[in-house]
C-alpha cells in the first residue's frame, strides 16, 4: 500500500535533523532508534562540548530533540529495532522490534542516519598500549572527563603535568585497512586541548599529528587561537610508541620538522580515535541490500552531485553512515535527504 | 576542580576484545596456499596431529604441531650457543615428542643476503623450498629455530604467493634438484612451540622462579615481519605485544621486568655484528641492557632468538670494561624453561658458553652452581680419559 | 588491502633536485638506468607506496640513533623518485640499516628495509663502489655461506675473531673440542658436525646458486670471491657428475 510517512532510522543530530525537517514539509515522520534515549553518539558518548563552537553538547541535543518532540507528525521509536524491510520506493513494509514484541510500519522512503562508531585502539598496528596503560586514553574518554570538569591523570587522580595527543589513530591506515581520513578528528583534538588548557593551566599540552586538517573556519576559531592564545605545542611527526619508564608513559617519534628524534615523558596520551561505520550502518546496509564501499560506510549513487541518495530507489542516507562527517555535513546532509524523500512521495504520489 | 584526587578506574571498564579475524586486515596466506596447492602449483605440508591451535595477530588460530618435528637449527646457535638447541631438544625428549635432528639441511642464508645482499629473491625461495622439501620427504614437520629464519621464510612464502613468475623460478630450480616446490601450511617458530607447552612445563616444574624478575626482549623478525603470522593474547600486555616468551615467563611465576625499550631491537643489525660490531655493542648495552637495569634491575634477559642472544650478552664484557651499568645474564626461553623443569645448568643448557656472569641467576634459582660445575667437569675428565666417548642424553640426567 | 589506481607514467625529471649532488662524474642516464633496476622488481610494489612524512619508521629505527640515517627519507627520496638522491643514498645511507624490520609498522605499509634490501642488491650487482666498499672484509662470509650452507661454523669461536667478547672466547676456544664432546645432541659433539649439511645438500645448494643468477652477482661485486667458490662448487659438482 503507498505510504507518504517517511521512516528515519537513527536518533543522533543527522535523524532529528532530517525527522525534523520533513515533519516541517508535512510529511508524516517515524524515527526509529535502537537506544532508549535520543541524542545519538554526542549524548551517548557522553560529549562535553561540540566542535567547533564549544556549545555544549547536552544543550544542543536536548534542542534538536525538543523540535521533533514538539511536531505532531513525529513518531519517536525508541528502544527499537528494525529487523527486515520488504517492498519497493512508495510502498516500503518496515518491521520493528521493540521489547520482544514486534509491529510493522508502512513507509514511502526510508532515512538511514545510523552514523559511526569510534575506532577501537585494540586494532591499531603502532604501538601505543590502550589496553595495557590507564594513562592511555582516547578523545572520547577524554571528552567524557572534560564534561565532568575532572580532567586527571587516571593512575594518580592528580591533575596531569603533560598531555599529548596522537593524531590519526585508526585513520590513514593501509595496515589498519582504513585508509581515509576521518575527517574531524584534528578539530575536536585542538578543542579538547584549549578546554585542558584551560581546565588546568598548568599543564603542557602537545599535539602530534601528521597532517594538521583545519579547513575554513576551524583555522581562525580553533586551530590559531590554541597556538596563539592557549599555547598549545603542535608538533609534526606521529608516535610510533608509548611505554612506561619508571610508572610514567614515555612517548617516542620523530620531530620531523627538525629531523631530531623524540622522547618525552607524559602523564597523558590521548589516542584521537578515527570513525568507523556503526554496527546499525552494516546492519541496514545489509537488510536494505544498499551498497557500501570497502570500509563499510554506505555509498550514495551519484557521488559529489548528489551525498545523499542511495543505490536503492526511496533510501536516503544522511550523516557519518556514508563516511566521516563533521557536525555541519551531518546536519547539511540531513537536511537534503529530508528534502528529497519529500520531495520524491510528492511526485509519486501525483505521477501514479 | 577539587583538590582531592579522584581515581578514574578506566582500566576498571577497559579489557582487550578478542580480535575478529573477519576484521583481519590481511588476507589469510593459507587459504591462498590451499588455492595455489588444488591449482597443482605447489604441494602444502600440513601440521600433522597432535597440535594445539593458538591465536596469532588478527584473531586467526594458528596450528602448532607438538610431536614429529623437524628442527631447522640456526647456524648461530650450534656455533656458539649450543645450550639453546639442546635444551629445545632436551624439552622435547622430557614430554616423549618425537624429534627429526637432520643433516640434510642449510641455513636459511638470510643472515647473509640481509647483512650483504648477494643473495636474491629466487635464491632466497629456493633455499626454503628446498629445506622444506627436505622436511617433507622424512614426514617430520618443520620447526625453525632461528628468528631471522622464521621471519625470511614467512616473507618468502608471501613472495611466493603473490609472484607467479617468481613461483615459476622456484619451481624450475626444484625441479632441477628433483623436488616438487613444498610449502608448510604453518610457518613454525621453536618459541611458538614452548608458548603453547607453558603451562605443561610449569605442571613439570621442579626449580622454584618466584623470586625471579626477567626482562623480555622480542625478537624483531619473530614479530615485525609478517606480523600478523605472530602469537598474541588479550591477557598479556591487553594483547598489544606479543605474547610469545612473556606468557612462558609468566607461567613459571617469575615477575616480568618491563622497561621502556621494549620493542627496541638488540643491535644485531646483520653486517653490523660482523663488521661495524661497535654499533652493535653500543645499541645492546645503551639501549637495552642500561635501560633494564635502570627501570627494572632484571635478574636475567629472556629472548627467542640467536642473533639476541649473542648480541645482549656478548656485548656486555666491553661495557663493563667500561665502567658501565650492565651486568645482566641472557638466556633464550628454551633454556630458561629446561632450567625450570630441573635441566642441568652444564650439561643441557651449556651456560659456560655464555659471557655475562649467570651465577647470582643459578643462585637465585636455588642451584649449587660450583656443584653443578664439578659434576659437568668430572664428565670433562671422563671425555679424555677416554671413559666416554661423547657425554650422552642419559649422562645428561644423570 | 586497497586497490592501487593504474600507474600514472611517471618519468624522473633531473629538475627535480635543486641540491648540489655529490657524484656529478656519474652520468644521470646511469643513475636513471640503476633506478629503473630497483623499480622493475617484483617486490618494489610491496615495498613502497607513499610517504606522507610521519616519522613512524624513524622513532622505530635503530641505525637512526647512531649514524646520519633515516628511513624516512630513502622512502622520500624513492617516492619522489629523485634519482640524484637515490644514488647518493645507494652509496652511503643504505649500508647503515640494521635490517630489524621495524621500520614494517609505517601507516602506509611502506617497508623501509625492504627498499634497502632492493637498493643493496642493485648496487651491489652493478659493482658499486660502495658496495665493494661494504663487503670488504666481508667475503670469507660470503665465502662460508656459498660454500657450506652457513655462515657461521662451530670451529670461528677463536679470540682474535672476537677480542671485545672478553676472556671467555679464550677458554672456550682452548676448550672447544672437549666441550663439544659434552653436548648431548649427535650433531654438535664435534666442531665439524655442529654445522653438518651432507653432501648431496651441498650439492643442491649449489644448484640453486648456479641456476638464481647469485653466482653473477659474486662476480660482479667481488671477482676473486667468485672465482675461489667457483672452484670449491665445480669439484663438488664434477664429482657428483654434475656438468658445470
Amino acid at each position: 500500500m503507498r505510504s507518504d510517512r517517511v521512516v528515519v532510522v537513527g536518533a543522533g543530530p543527522a535523524g532529528l535533523e532530517a525527522a525534523r525537517l520533513a515533519a516541517e514539509l508535512g510529511s508524516p515522520v517515524t524515527l526509529v532508534e535502537k537506544n532508549e534515549v535520543a541524542g545519538g553518539m554526542p549524548i551517548h558518548a557522553h560529549y562535553a562540548t561540540l566542535t567547533h563552537h564549544f556549545r555544549s553538547a547536552e544543550g544542543a541535543m536536548r534542542e534538536m530533540i525538543d523540535a521533533v518532540t514538539s511536531n505532531e507528525l513525529v513518531e519517536i521509536r525508541t528502544g527499537t529495532e528494525i529487523t527486515s524491510v520488504s517492498g519497493s520506493v512508495g510502498e516500503f513494509t518496515i518491521t520493528v522490534a521493540s521489547n520482544g514484541t514486534t509491529e510493522v510500519v508502512e513507509a514511502g522512503a526510508i532515512i538511514l542516519a545510523t552514523g559511526f562508531q569510534h575506532f577501537d585502539p585494540s586494532r591499531e598496528t603502532q604501538q601505543y598500549q590502550y589496553y595495557e596503560f590507564p594513562d592511555v586514553i582516547t578523545i572520547v574518554d577524554a571528552e567524557k572527563m572534560l564534561k565532568e570538569e575532572n580532567f586527571v591523570t587516571p593512575t594518580t587522580g592528580k591533575p596531569p603535568e603533560r598531555v599529548a595527543f596522537i593524531q590519526c589513530v585508526g585513520s590513514r591506515d593501509r595496515q589498519i585497512g582504513n585508509e581515509y581520513c576521518s575527517k574531524v578528528c584534528c578539530g575536536i583534538s585542538s578543542k579538547q586541548a584549549i578546554e585542558i588548557r584551560k581546565m588546568v593551566p598548568n599543564a603542557r599540552v602537545f599535539i602530534f599529528y601528521i597532517d594538521m586538517r583545519m579547513y575554513g573556519y576551524w583555522e581562525n576559531e580553533i586551530y590559531w587561537p590554541a597556538q596563539e592564545e592557549y599555547k598549545v605545542n603542535y608538533v609534526k611527526g606521529i608516535i610510533t610508541e608509548i611505554l612506561s619508564k619508571n610508572g610514567r608513559l614515555v612517548i617516542r617519534g620523530e620531530d620531523t620538522t627538525m629531523g631530531r628524534p623524540m622522547e618525552i615523558p607524559i602523564d597523558i596520551a590521548i589516542l584521537s580515535v578515527g570513525m568507523e561505520p556503526s554496527a546499525g550502518t552494516r546492519t541496514m546496509a545489509k537488510i536494505l541490500g544498499l551498497t557500501s564501499n570497502k570500509y563499510g560506510f554506505i555509498e550514495t549513487d551519484r557521488d559529489i552531485l548528489d551525498t545523499v541518495t542511495t543505490t536503492v530507489p526511496g533510501v536516503y542516507a544522511a550523516g557519518a553512515a556514508t563516511g566521516p562527517a563533521d557536525l555541519d555535513d551531518s546536519i547539511a546532509s540531513a537536511g537534503a535527504a529530508a528534502a528529497k524523500a519529500v520531495s520524491l512521495l510528492r511526485t509519486t504520489a501525483v505521477t501514479v | 576542580m577539587s583538590t582531592e584526587p579522584t581515581f578514574i578506574p578506566l582500566d576498571a571498564i577497559r579489557r582487550a576484545p578478542v580480535p575478529d579475524p573477519a576484521n583481519a586486515p590481511t588476507e589469510d596466506i593459507r587459504e591462498l596456499l590451499f588455492d595455489l596447492e588444488d591449482a597443482g602449483e605447489l604441494i602444502v605440508q600440513r601440521v600433522p596431529e597432535p597440535y594445539v591451535e593458538v591465536m596469532t595477530k588478527y584473531g586467526r588460530m594458528k596450528k602448532i604441531p607438538l610431536d614429529k618435528t623437524w628442527h631447522h637449527k640456526s647456524c648461530g646457535q650450534c656455533g656458539h650457543i649450543p645450550g639453546y638447541s639442546t635444551s629445545i631438544f632436551w624439552l622435547n625428549r622430557q614430554f616423549g615428542m618425537s624429534y627429526d635432528d637432520p643433516t640434510d639441511q642449510t641455513s636459511c642464508t638470510a643472515w647473509n643476503y640481509y647483512a650483504s645482499a648477494t643473495s636474491n629473491a629466487v635464491a632466497q625461495a629456493a633455499v626454503a623450498s628446498r629445506n622444506f622439501a627436505a622436511a617433507y620427504a622424512t614426514g617430520f614437520y618443520p620447526m625453525i629455530h632461528c628468528g631471522t629464519s622464521y621471519g625470511h621464510y614467512k616473507e618468502t612464502r608471501a613472495e611466493l604467493v603473490h609472484h607467479p613468475e617468481l613461483r615459476r623460478k622456484v619451481r624450475d630450480i626444484m625441479a632441477k634438484l628433483n623436488k616438487p616446490l613444498i610449502v608448510p601450511e604453518e610457518i613454525v617458530h621453536y618459541s611458538e612451540w614452548i608458548h603453547v607447552m607453558r603451562d605443561k612445563i610449569a605442571e613439570r616444574q621442579v626449580r622454584d622462579f618466584s623470586s625471579i624478575t626477567a626482562s623480555i626482549h622480542p625478537a624483531c623478525h619473530y614479530y615485525k615481519l609478517v606480523t600478523e603470522d605472530a602469537i598474541y593474547d588479550p591477557d598479556i600486555y591487553g594483547g598489544q605485544r606479543t605474547a610469545t616468551v612473556t606468557g612462558l615467563v609468566e607461567a613459571v611465576g617469575s615477575t616480568v621486568g618491563d622497561y621502556s625499550t621494549f620493542f627496541d631491537c638488540c643491535g644485531f643489525g646483520f653486517r653490523h655484528i660482523l663488521v661495524q660490531r661497535d654499533f652493535s655493542r653500543s645499541f645492546a648495552t645503551q639501549r637495552k641492557i642500561e635501560i633494564m637495569k635502570e627501570e627494572a634491575n632484571p635478574d636475567v634477559v629472556i629472548t627467542h632468538d640467536t642473533g639476541c642472544v649473542t648480541t645482549l650478552d656478548k656485548s656486555q664484557f666491553a661495557a663493563k670494561a667500561h665502567q658501565r651499568n650492565v651486568g645482566v645474564p641472557v638466556l633464550s626461553d628454551a633454556q630458561f624453561a629446561a632450567l625450570a623443569m630441573g635441566a642441568h645448568p652444564y650439561r643441557v643448557v651449556q651456560l659456560h658458553w655464555h659471557a655475562t656472569d649467570y651465577t647470582a641467576l643459578l643462585e637465585k634459582m636455588g642451584i649449587d652452581w660450583e656443584q653443578s660445575w664439578a659434576e659437568f667437569e668430572s664428565d670433562l675428565k671422563r671425555i679424555e680419559s677416554g671413559e666416554i666417548e661423547y657425554l650422552s642424553w642419559e649422562d645428561a640426567d644423570a | 588491502m586497497s586497490t592501487m589506481a593504474p600507474p600514472m607514467p611517471f618519468t624522473a625529471d633531473r629538475g627535480a633536485t635543486l641540491a648540489p649532488n655529490s657524484y656529478v662524474d656519474v652520468p644521470y642516464e646511469e643513475k636513471l638506468r640503476l633506478w629503473e633496476e630497483v623499480k622493475s622488481d617484483d617486490r618494489f610494489p610491496d615495498y613502497l607506496y607513499g610517504c606522507y612524512d610521519c616519522g613512524i619508521c624513524v622513532a622505530a629505527c635503530p641505525s637512526a640513533k647512531y649514524y646520519d640515517f633515516s628511513p624516512r627519507k630513502i622512502a622520500q627520496a624513492a617516492a619522489r623518485e629523485d634519482v640524484e638522491l637515490i644514488y647518493e643514498q645507494m652509496n652511503d645511507d643504505v649500508w647503515n640499516c640494521s635490517q630489524c624490520f621495524s621500520c614494517n609498522r609505517c601507516p602506509r605499509q611502506n617497508s623501509p628495509g625492504g627498499l634497502i634490501t632492493l637498493l643493496r642488491e642493485v648496487s651491489v650487482k652493478n659493482g658499486l663502489a660502495s658496495a665493494k666498499d661494504a663487503l670488504e672484509g666481508y667475503g670469507r662470509v660470503v665465502y662460508k655461506i656459498m660454500t657450506t650452507g652457513t655462515q657461521i661454523s662451530p670451529d670461528m669461536l677463536q679470540p682474535d675473531a672476537f677480542p671485545d667478547w672478553g676472556p671467555d672466547v679464550e677458554k672456550t676456544s682452548d676448550n672447544l673440542d672437549l666441550w663439544r664432546r659434552a653436548l648431548p645432541p649427535e650433531t654438535l659433539h664435534t666442531t665439524e658436525t655442529s654445522w653438518v649439511v651432507s653432501d648431496e645438500t651441498l650439492i643442491e645448494l649449489y644448484l640453486i646458486w648456479l641456476h638464481s643468477d647469485v653466482m653473477d652477482i659474486i662476480k660482479e661485486a667481488d671477482e676473486g670471491l667468485h672465482m675461489i667458490i667457483l672452484d670449491v662448487m665445480e669439484e663438488t659438482l664434477e664429482d657428483a657428475g654434475y656438468e658445470v
